[in-house]
């Protein structure tokens, strides 16, 4: 990078002396000689000085260190000669430390510091044209692939609880080991969606029993544990199938379980008796370990529901 | 209050108005009075029932059965699914006609 912003440099000197040169024909030694018989020497010092810091710092090539002595010695007599002011010390000074790689002349250097400022830029766009574009296809390609198979890594959807049954019996989620589950939480005093589902929830049991021979266990959560009690649950869920299994619990049970499978709900506080639940719309899969597999929302009709649940449970078993 | 209302302490107290019968019963008396307010929807509409919702005045008798059969948080909930349903109608159809604008 360095040496990139030191060619460029350069390249600009190079520039900047061949106009400068255009513009004072005579080269430089005798044109300091020449502005002092003008008798104007800090003009003169001054243009000297200029003219030095051009030639000061090209990139080095040993071929040109042969030729410094010559100059140097030259620039340095007429700095002797005009000697004045501490800028002619000055300007001596640094022409001498300054010796290494000066160009005087014009040359090959200049040339190819300019060729291989070309060569670099022109390599640097390649290869990030070339990176870039690999990059690009990569992206095409891995958007373009099927993903098939289950997903990398499990949502944390799941957890514990402890529950009452219609029936009255005290569960938790261990008795529900061994079979898959599907589960819906809702609340019995629901107008439309909550009946919908159910009724959804039930034909795809049935369906999936008829068609695939899988029994799964589907399974109710009340979120409105004020007003659905034991009793109302048990009547509730006792119409729309016969395996269908109501939960009920007191307000922090429900809570931590609707936490545990973050469903939301929300009391629509209208009058203390009458109210409806919000609450989201969803119907959990799960393995005969508890644990989270799919979710089907509330666009799913029973043939979606059901061939998802097969789908799930045949992969599962691999 | 409310944990006394849980559980097997008001055993007695089943709703039994959202069951099934008395959903079945609600959902045909919604139905008939929102088929009456579109038959309708060229009167004036001059009576008020919830969330917004105006319905003229040959729709009454309808809305009492509605109103009779159907818990009160259910009529509200329709009313404002009904209003909702006609609104999304009436964007979508005047998008249409505006299309060829």
């Amino acid at each position: 990078m360095a040496s990139i912003i030191s060619r460029t440099v350069n390249h600009l000197r190079h520039v900047n002396r061949s106009v400068i040169r255009s513009w004072l024909p005579n080269p430089p030694p005798p044109l300091a000689d020449s502005l002092q018989n003008r008798h104007l020497p800090l003009l003169g010092q001054s243009l000297a000085i200029y003219q030095r810091s051009l030639f000061s710092t090209t990139p080095n090539t040993t071929t040109e260190n042969q030729r410094n002595p010559e100059p140097k010695t030259t620039e340095n007599e007429n700095s002797g000669n005009s000697g004045e002011s501490g800028e002619g010390s000055k300007s001596g000074e640094s022409s001498e430390s300054s010796n290494a790689g000066k160009s005087i002349r014009g040359g090959p250097v200049s040339w190819l510091s300019f060729l291989l400022l070309v060569a670099t830029g022109a390599g640097i766009i390649l290869y990030y044209d070339k990176e870039k574009r690999q990059h690009i296809e990569e992206i095409f390609k891995a958007s373009k692939e099927v993903k098939q198979g289950p997903s990398v890594g499990k949502a944390a959807i799941g957890g514990p609880f402890n529950l009452i049954n219609h029936d009255g019996k005290r569960v938790t989620e261990k008795d529900f080991l061994g079979n898959w589950t599907l589960m819906y939480f809702g609340f019995t005093h629901c107008p439309d969606i909550c009946p919908d589902e159910l009724v959804k929830l039930a034909a795809a049991v049935d369906k999936l029993k008829k068609d695939a021979g899988i029994e799964i266990v589907p399974l109710f959560i009340s979120v409105d544990p004020e007003r659905d009690t034991v009793e109302q649950v048990r009547e509730y869920v006792k119409e729309f199938h016969p395996k269908l299994i109501g939960l009920t619990g007191n307000p922090d049970e429900i809570r931590s379980v609707a936490r545990a499978y973050r469903v939301y709900y929300m009391k629509t506080t209208e009058e203390d008796s009458d109210y409806l639940v919000d609450h989201s719309i969803v119907m959990y899969l799960m393995s005969p370990e508890m644990e989270f597999v799919k979710f089907f929302g509330k666009n799913n009709d029973v043939d979606s529901l059901a061939e998802g649940i097969t789908k799930e449970i045949k992969q599962y078993k691999k | 209050m409310a944990t006394e209302a849980y559980a097997a302490r008001n055993p007695a107290e089943v709703h039994t108005d959202v069951l099934s019968n008395a959903r079945q019963a609600c959902y045909k008396a919604r139905d008939a009075f929102y088929a009456c307010v579109e038959k309708e929807s060229d009167k004036k509409q001059t009576e008020i029932a919830s969330k917004g919702l105006l319905y003229p005045a040959e729709c009454k008798a309808s809305r009492e059965e509605f109103v009779k059969h159907c818990r009160t948080s259910w009529v509200k909930h329709f009313d404002a699914l009904y209003c909702k349903n006609k609104s999304l109608k009436r964007l979508l159809d005047d998008k249409d006609s505006r299309k060829g604008v």
